[in-house]
């Protein structure tokens, strides 16, 4: 293995200095970042709490500059770029320059040289994803106190073990277009929509239903808030059968309750009876409380239904998961369409 | 002797074109072989395929012995040149010295070093930027350093100068005087008089079947040119076979394989070159099977 | 030469377009199907702005993100068909024969690039103009067009970032004589460009406005205006932006005593705490380019990726005529 690895490094060490020039620089540029925006969230803490404005901290606050900001948001490309640039090339450059002839009449089999070319490439793949997860999880720290949005889609994608598991995944994808296609431009093409379309069916349909997601009823005058960095799916009012109170597309009016997680619920939606105790015009304190408890009467509860916070590493170790066994099955792919296929 | 390279009925078909059809031939061990035919005969198609890159539709093809298959063992046997030059254009003839020395467990480094100083081929500069000649023996060398004991060579020389093909040649020639008898060299190309030079075997595809197959000695000692008056050509062809005729108003030409003494006095009897030989099976049609010949002439 | 590239071209023009027609459907029905909530919304709250703030955003889900991912669309056209375009010539010898035909380098260099170029314009164009007819709703919604990321994929900003990636590509295609460090190049200096245009130079096309209004009041830019900068500033000219954790500490001790501390039980109200800064001479204020300046930003911006894609093709031309194949 060893003598294939020395060629393996042969072959890619100068795109390993750019890669590993580049990495540096994000590292630094996070890491000085990152100190300045810890020490603001610390300045911060501090100040809010001798005066006690600490609950709406969140709303209020900026953390880091916009353009570090957007930086950390353009993570969610590196896997992309990472499959396109080191995944499609690996078999397609070397069908359409032919050198697939001269590497396959050496005295290693095809099999052997893809093992160490791919290996090496998907360790390196998962190593410059984990190094960039790790700086900017490291980095969001202090935002992800503050907002409490590590769980949501964006922000998780970004953090945590994931990005590994996307790194690996688009290699290969880019690794098998290239077999397959034989072509490097039409397989850097495949790799980026492939994997843009699988990030997407998964993030946007999948993940939510990686575990029967909680619902948790509470009471009109109390609100609900999930605990921790917790993932809302979604929120509203159900009545006294269980059934959730269908609320118009528009809202006008007067509403009771709501939060930054649960719409207010508009009084045209309760039963006639309380929208009575409205009255007409704005509602003052006095009608707030008879509509709020003629709805509480009628047994109008607000729902909130979330992935708990205590679910975000389950969550990242399924995906990564799944992501993993996606690479696993295209490498197969590969290596069975290698050994049939001719050079 | 034993034999080198032995295909039986060996096919290839990609989708509807037939690369190679039915293809027998027997080559043995320590011959260096011509392999000639027109453009898109199906030469690529059999080195290829006797090399492992390619695969065959039907028959079979052996080479030392078993068929190609992905061994490290089998594959530090044989030797393969791709028409094109595919070396890694932006890395130096040093460079893949160092690159096979990791891939080949036979690997004689001094044996390219030596050559390509003879050569006067510099080798810290990048093979992309050395003149086509030059890269040709740098691979015909790196291909050497493998100590193969088959080495399948696809037009090595099109696109080499005569001065180039000359040298080329030369290196090839010494590299089976080295071997001693245990290289067995295939090495397919257009120019005739040059492999005349270097070949003791030849194999002759057209129209993706084999023509022609045989020692080169043995196949010229049976056949003649037949010059005589223009007629009817059955009596000949009862004893001989015709492979060409070619016939003007008052005279014919006739290409013939004895099949025993040439009676008829109006005939006059000349010695084939090669090249005539080539020519003449070249121009063979496909469908008539009369002058598809399959192996002859192999024990030495 | 037009036919050549046709013939060349044709096979990945038709992905194009068949790609293209897939990402206008998904649009188009989502778009729809947003416009459909927002007209029922403007009917229900018939102008009451206060009704407007209520309702829930319009875009959610994971089609929503489709219009953004149109970001990358500049990127990829300049990657994969800018890069190569005198690269894989280069690489694979065929400007050998390209280039020896009977008509000049120049020539066959100006019809490929402007064929190119043109192409880059019309996908961006396509782009902006359903991502433009998408983002309505959204607009009137929020007045946010002339924010960052709106604005960067609307009206006509994505034909000039287009038509700048593949000139990007072409060059950097000429230059590296390879199709992949090219690609990467296309990737880096792209969004390294427009990071720094849209983060640090757009604002800057034209002197910001700046507004005073009273501590306490609210103050709304209108229309699709894009505010750079809102808080209080105090009598001193010193600067704060929004936040309470930044404002704290610079007020007077006097007003600072005045603040409503939760938990304490000690009670107060903002509207002493107003007053209270008023009397010290505080202000708010907010520094907006207003809604008016929204096309002519777009032109301005246009105009220098314009102008740099000019640049780029200028080197290109220059290079290739004077190496050697």
């Amino acid at each position: 293995m060893s003598a294939m690895s020395w060629v393996v490094w042969r072959q890619y060490r100068a795109q390993a200095a750019i890669a590993g020039a580049l990495l540096a620089a994000f590292a630094v540029l996070m890491l000085v970042t990152g100190v300045q925006v810890a020490s603001q969230w610390h300045a911060a803490l501090i100040a809010c709490s001798a005066n006690h404005t600490c609950g709406n901290l969140a709303d209020s606050l900026f953390l880091g500059s916009h353009a570090i900001g957007f930086l950390v948001i353009m993570t969610l490309g590196v896997p992309a770029v990472l499959g396109m640039l080191l995944g499609a090339p690996l078999l397609a450059y070397e069908f359409e320059s032919g050198t697939s002839q001269y590497a396959w009449t050496q005295s290693v089999t095809r099999r052997r040289w893809l093992v160490a070319k791919s290996g090496w490439l998907l360790l390196a793949a998962a190593a410059v994803g984990g190094v960039v997860s790790g700086l900017v999880t490291w980095w969001s720290g202090p935002d992800n106190a503050l907002q409490g949005d590590a769980f949501k889609p964006g922000r998780f994608d970004i953090m945590g073990i994931v990005p590994v598991g996307y790194a690996v995944f688009a290699v290969a994808l880019g690794i098998t277009a290239g077999a397959l296609l034989r072509r490097t431009l039409p397989a850097i093409g495949i790799t980026l929509a492939g994997f843009i379309v699988v990030r997407m069916v998964i993030y946007g349909w999948l993940r939510a239903h990686f575990a029967a997601p909680v619902t948790t009823y509470f009471s009109l005058a109390q609100g609900f808030t999930a605990a921790g960095s917790s993932w809302q799916l979604a929120a509203g009012y159900a009545g006294a059968n269980g059934q959730p109170i269908s609320l118009p597309q528009s809202v006008n009016g007067p509403v009771i309750g709501g939060s930054a997680a649960v719409p207010g619920l508009p009084v045209s939606s309760l039963p006639a009876q309380c929208q009575a105790a409205a009255g007409n015009g704005p509602l003052t304190p006095a009608t707030y409380h008879a509509v709020l408890s003629c709805a509480q009467a009628h047994g109008i509860r607000g729902y909130l239904t979330y992935q708990p916070a205590s679910r975000y590493w389950a969550f990242q170790g399924i995906e990564t998961g799944i992501f993993v066994l996606l690479a696993a099955a295209l490498l197969a792919v590969t290596f069975t369409v290698i050994s049939r296929r001719d050079g | 002797m034993s034999t080198a390279i032995e295909t039986h009925e060996l096919s290839k078909r990609y989708r509807r074109v037939s690369a190679l059809t039915e293809c027998t031939v027997t080559v043995p061990e320590g011959r260096v072989s011509a392999l000639v035919g027109p453009n898109g005969a199906g030469k690529t198609t059999l080195l290829r395929i006797l090399a492992g890159l390619a695969s065959p539709t039907g028959g079979t093809a052996a080479v030392l012995g078993g068929a190609p298959r992905q061994d490290p063992a089998f594959l530090a046997e044989i030797g393969f040149l791709a028409q094109e030059i595919p070396l890694y254009r932006r890395f130096t003839a040093e460079d893949h010295i160092r690159i096979g020395a990791h891939m080949n467990p036979r690997w004689d480094a001094s044996l390219v070093r030596t050559r390509l100083a003879e050569l006067r081929i510099p080798l810290g500069q990048r093979v992309g930027t050395l003149s086509g000649g030059q890269r040709a023996q740098v691979a015909l060398a790196l291909t050497l350093a493998k100590r193969p004991r088959v080495l399948l060579l696809d037009e090595p020389v099109a696109a080499l100068d005569p001065l180039a093909r000359r040298k080329f040649l030369a290196t090839l020639t010494a590299g089976v005087a080295d071997a001693g008898g245990e290289l067995t060299v295939v090495l397919s190309s257009h120019l005739v008089t040059d492999l005349e030079r270097v070949c003791d075997h030849i194999i002759l595809l057209a129209g993706s079947r084999v023509q022609l197959s045989g020692d080169i000695d043995t196949l010229l000692a049976e056949h003649k040119v037949l010059v005589g008056p223009r007629k009817d050509t059955a009596p000949i062809e009862r004893t001989h076979k015709v492979v060409q005729e070619v016939a003007t108003a008052r005279q014919s030409t006739l290409l013939v394989r004895l099949g025993g003494p040439v009676i008829d006095p109006a005939y006059q009897a000349e010695d084939v070159t090669l090249e005539e030989l080539v020519l003449a099976y070249m121009g063979a049609d496909e469908a008539s099977a009369g002058k598809r010949l399959t192996t002859v002439g192999e024990s030495s | 030469m037009t036919w050549l590239v046709w013939r060349q071209y044709r096979g990945q023009a038709a992905i194009a377009s068949v790609l293209l027609a897939a990402a206008a459907a998904v649009i188009l029905a989502d778009g729809f199907q947003i416009a459909s909530r927002w007209h029922s919304i403007l009917v229900a709250c018939a102008g009451n702005t206060a009704c407007l703030q209520q309702q829930a955003p319009l875009v959610n889900g994971v089609v929503s993100d489709l219009p953004y991912i149109s970001l990358l669309v500049p990127a990829v056209v300049g990657m994969l068909w800018g890069a190569p375009l005198v690269a894989h010539e280069l690489e694979a010898r065929t400007s050998d024969f390209a280039w020896s035909q009977s008509i000049t380098r120049m020539r066959w260099l100006t019809v490929k690039v402007g064929w190119l170029l043109l192409a880059a314009a019309a996908c961006g164009g396509a782009i902006a103009a359903l991502t433009t007819w998408w983002s309505g709703p959204i607009n009137a919604m929020s007045a946010s067009a002339f924010a960052p990321g709106q604005f960067d994929t609307q009206g006509i900003v994505p034909i000039g970032y287009a038509v700048f990636a593949m000139a990007l590509g072409i060059t950097a295609g000429t230059v590296a004589r390879r199709t992949l460090p090219a690609i990467a190049v296309v990737l880096g200096g792209f969004i390294g460009l427009r990071l720094v245009i849209s983060d640090f130079l757009r604002q800057h096309y034209m002197a910001a406005v700046t507004t005073y209004y009273s501590v306490g009041g609210s103050f709304t830019a209108p229309g699709q205006s894009w505010v750079l900068a809102q808080g209080a500033v105090g009598p001193a000219g010193v600067v704060v932006a929004t936040g309470w954790g930044d404002l704290y500490p610079a007020l007077p001790a006097s007003c600072q005593t005045l603040l409503p501390t939760a938990g304490t039980g000690k009670s107060g109200s903002l509207s002493a705490v107003f007053s209270c800064m008023r009397a010290h001479g505080w202000r708010g204020f907010a520094t907006y380019q207003p809604s008016s300046r929204y096309w002519p930003f777009q032109g301005i911006e246009t105009g220098i990726y314009v102008l740099l894609a000019a640049a780029l093709i200028g080197v290109t031309f220059v290079i290739v005529r004077g190496r050697d194949a």
